[in-house]
């Protein structure tokens, strides 16, 4: 098989993955705009809040560790906060996710 | 390398005992990685530890730094022959972070380098889902992926729905056998969409010393919230040459669960291409204009270990050549005291 047909094969492979999840993200987006009253205010809760932020910023590279002290927590989010441009809210809501 | 390894740690732990009384803890955190490699019939391996050891100072200041220790291990004749073992060592950064507000923090010394994503945020063993890195990887990093000076970065605006954050740098001509910088300056700058885990960024950087030259790149990271899907791409271009890759990645959590057997995959997919330019001695860019695609299998296991395989196929007018990785990958984090966990 020759390069040029390997690499439109890759490439057509990726480029459908891609637009599967163009199309599913636009399908749950419709689906988020109808109102839950009940999600609405369990995301009031400081917690849920500092997890959905660790999803927005760190949850991109990787997953949370396991496991941590409040000590090492703190240490965690203010490296974090250095390298992903959390903002001082951001680390705040962090913390109380990751050490409550 | 031994000695460098306990000289490294030790200057960390002289400072960590100075601040063990304070409420965050120092930590020693990184990856362990064992990588078999067979490239063109040649198999060779790659042990491999790389700590990071985080020291905050009082509530503003941050130390940390990261260093590498590998060993490359292979056949005298490539194929058939007795073993052989080069041992490498180096700090890939060594720096202080001061948190001035939320819009700004300086760093200053030895810090990676922040041109497009890969080097910066995507590199570590722990954290990339192909062992290889992408052809383009040395475009606006050049040779060590560090810089030795002073950054600012920060979030410039923060919005409900949008971010902007910027990097801004300079660095010195530094010839330090673990310090290895070139004189550059450059920056990125990035707008961040949170709700649809959207960045698109643009990066720059002037090189100042003996050739002057440019590097300019830009990127666009998304994971979707509705799919275990990550779609990372970069393009970058320099007088040595230009080119792209596109990476998808799609773990398998939504049949079952993340901690079922079959969440716990992901399949993973790049292509890339390189186009030759004028290239100089300094380059560590491929020698042509090269297509590559890699295709990949990472299994997810308990306490933060993972089993990753991939293939590779190259072309290039230097020759075509299969790339076949095997691997295990551990990430750890400890208190860098004992008794340190509080």
């Amino acid at each position: 098989m020759n390069r040029t047909r390997v690499f439109r094969v890759a490439l057509m492979i990726l480029l459908l993955a891609i637009l599967t999840a163009v199309a599913k993200n636009a399908a749950s987006q419709q689906q988020a705009t109808t109102p839950k009253p009940a999600a609405a205010k369990a995301a009031t809760n400081e917690s849920e809040e500092g997890e959905k932020r660790f999803e927005t910023n760190c949850g991109r590279c990787h997953r949370p560790p396991e496991a941590l002290s409040p000590g090492e927590a703190r240490t965690v989010v203010r490296q974090m906060r250095v390298r992903a441009n959390l903002t001082a809210e951001d680390e705040r809501l962090i913390l109380k996710y990751l050490a409550p | 390398m031994f000695v460098r390894f306990l000289s490294f740690l030790l200057l960390l732990l002289c400072s960590a005992v100075t601040l063990c009384a304070q409420v965050e803890t120092p930590i020693i955190s990184g990856g362990v990685q064992f990588l078999s490699t067979t490239a063109g019939g040649v198999t060779t391996f790659n042990p491999l530890i790389a700590p990071v050891v985080s020291i905050p100072i009082g509530d503003r200041f941050l130390i940390e730094s990261r260093g590498t220790f590998d060993e490359f291990i292979f056949r005298e004749n490539g194929t058939s022959g007795p073993y052989h073992a080069h041992t490498f060592s180096s700090v890939d950064y060594l720096q202080l972070d001061f948190i001035a507000n939320s819009h700004v923090t300086i760093v200053v010394g030895d810090f990676l380098t922040p041109f497009n994503i890969y080097n910066e945020r995507i590199g570590p063993v722990w954290i990339r889902n192909l062992a290889d890195s992408p052809l383009i990887a040395g475009i606006g990093t050049r040779t060590s992926g560090s810089s030795e000076g002073g950054m600012v970065r920060g979030v410039a605006v923060s919005r409900k729905n949008w971010q902007i954050t910027y990097a801004a740098y300079f660095s010195a001509l530094v010839n330090a056998s673990q310090f290895g910088a070139g004189r550059s300056a450059g920056e990125r700058v990035a707008i961040f969409v949170p709700s649809t885990r959207l960045e698109v960024g643009m990066s720059y950087q002037r090189f100042l010393q003996h050739q002057h030259l440019n590097s300019w790149g830009g990127y666009l990271v998304w994971e979707p919230r509705s799919a275990p899907l990550e779609l990372r791409a970069e393009y970058a271009h320099t007088r040595g040459g230009q080119g792209y890759w596109i990476e998808g990645a799609y773990r398998l959590s939504q049949f079952r669960g993340p901690g079922s057997w079959l969440g716990r995959l992901q399949a993973v997919a790049r292509v890339e291409q390189f186009y030759l330019g004028t290239p100089s001695p300094d380059d560590v860019l491929p020698g042509a204009d090269t297509q590559k695609v890699n295709l990949g299998l990472n299994y997810y296991l308990p306490h933060n270990l993972r089993v990753n395989g991939s293939y590779g196929r190259q072309f290039s007018s230097l020759g075509n050549s299969n790339i076949w990785n095997v691997g295990v990958t551990y990430r750890f984090l400890f208190p860098l005291l004992p008794g340190g966990s509080k």
